[in-house]
């Protein structure tokens, strides 16, 4: 594939920027949770971790402005929470895009993400869920925890990012906790993430991501689905707003 | 099931997709593939054999042919063998 020079310039610039204010911004706040620890308890120290998590995230989403552009679409009017959020899955930068939304949220991810510098720091003490590495009755049982602390959970039940615009078939353990634990659950799509980088490229085009977060769907709506057929319904919701999006 | 023929236990199967996945029959050709064409991720396979052995009043879970079952005829094949080994034919 034939590079453009302006790709090459953006990448060269976004890389630099990105790592140092990681670092800058990991440095200042491990030295605010360093400070902050000893007064606070576990919980509060979870919540401060996830805080902060979201305020890098919310950083990191602005670093390639101009050339990267969220865009943030709710359609959602009633908001509810504590929910489980199911997004499609097209870039490594799709955990950071996540950022966009509000109030405490735990991301079920792959190991990868673990391995980040900062990012994968910050998410280990914030109890992010590596899929890979826990049973299913373990995620259930976490995952319920965790909503019933009114932390809201973030998955991506594709798995794996995506290496065209289709959609891959969902797994069904997100779904699982949902009827599991009969919270709402809400749609997001993601679009245009698939430029910075898609996977297995490091290249970043300039780009409009949008994100769209469709309305609820109340576990009244879905509780006599099976596991299945709950995330075959949800993926066929994704799918076509994406299809109305592109 | 050891006195089921092969059509009875492609059928059986098929109802067992239909009335528990809800897929439609159009999609239950021998060559589809379980996972990528089917759907089913690794904990639906478990809804399945506890189906399947509802369905077929058989014991399939813990036997590690299991593992190795990628399309419908796979699986047809498979409870095809348990039947015959059932009837006591091997």
């Amino acid at each position: 594939m034939k590079v453009r020079p302006y790709i090459i310039f953006v990448t060269l610039l976004f890389y630099p920027v990105f790592l140092s204010v990681s670092l800058i911004v990991s440095l200042v706040l491990i030295a605010l949770g360093i400070i902050r620890r000893p007064f606070l308890t576990k919980r509060q120290a979870q919540r401060m971790i996830r805080l902060y998590m979201l305020i890098y995230g919310k950083i990191v989403i602005r670093l390639g402005f101009p050339w990267i552009r969220i865009r943030y679409e709710d359609m959602d009017s009633e908001h509810p929470h504590p929910c489980i959020y199911i997004c499609n899955h097209r870039s490594a930068s799709d955990p950071f895009v996540m950022a966009v939304l509000s109030g405490e949220f735990v991301q079920v991810v792959n190991t990868w993400p673990f391995k980040l510098p900062v990012y994968g720091f910050f998410a280990r003490f914030a109890g992010y869920l590596n899929i890979r590495q826990i049973s299913i009755e373990s995620f259930l049982a976490q995952g319920k925890k965790l909503l019933s602390q009114s932390v809201a959970i973030v998955g991506f039940p594709e798995g794996t990012r995506s290496t065209t615009l289709k959609m891959g078939p969902f797994h069904s353990a997100m779904f699982r906790l949902a009827l599991a634990s009969k919270v709402p659950i809400v749609p997001i799509c993601l679009q245009g993430t698939e430029h910075t980088p898609a996977k297995g490229s490091l290249w970043i085009c300039p780009t409009e991501v949008k994100v769209r977060k469709l309305p609820a769907i109340s576990y009244d709506l879905y509780k006599d689905m099976s596991p299945f057929k709950l995330k075959n319904y949800v993926r066929d919701i994704i799918d076509k707003q994406l299809q109305e999006m592109n | 099931m050891g006195n089921m023929n092969r059509q009875q236990i492609e059928e059986w199967t098929n109802e067992v997709f239909e009335e528990e996945f809800e897929i439609s029959a159009e999609k239950l050709k021998p060559d589809a593939q379980i996972f990528s064409d089917l759907g089913l991720d690794s904990l639906d396979i478990v809804d399945l054999i506890v189906a399947l052995q509802k369905k077929f009043n058989v014991t399939i879970r813990g036997d590690k042919r299991v593992v190795e079952i990628r399309s419908l005829e796979d699986l047809y094949n498979y409870l095809e063998d348990i039947g015959r080994e059932n009837s006591g034919d091997i």
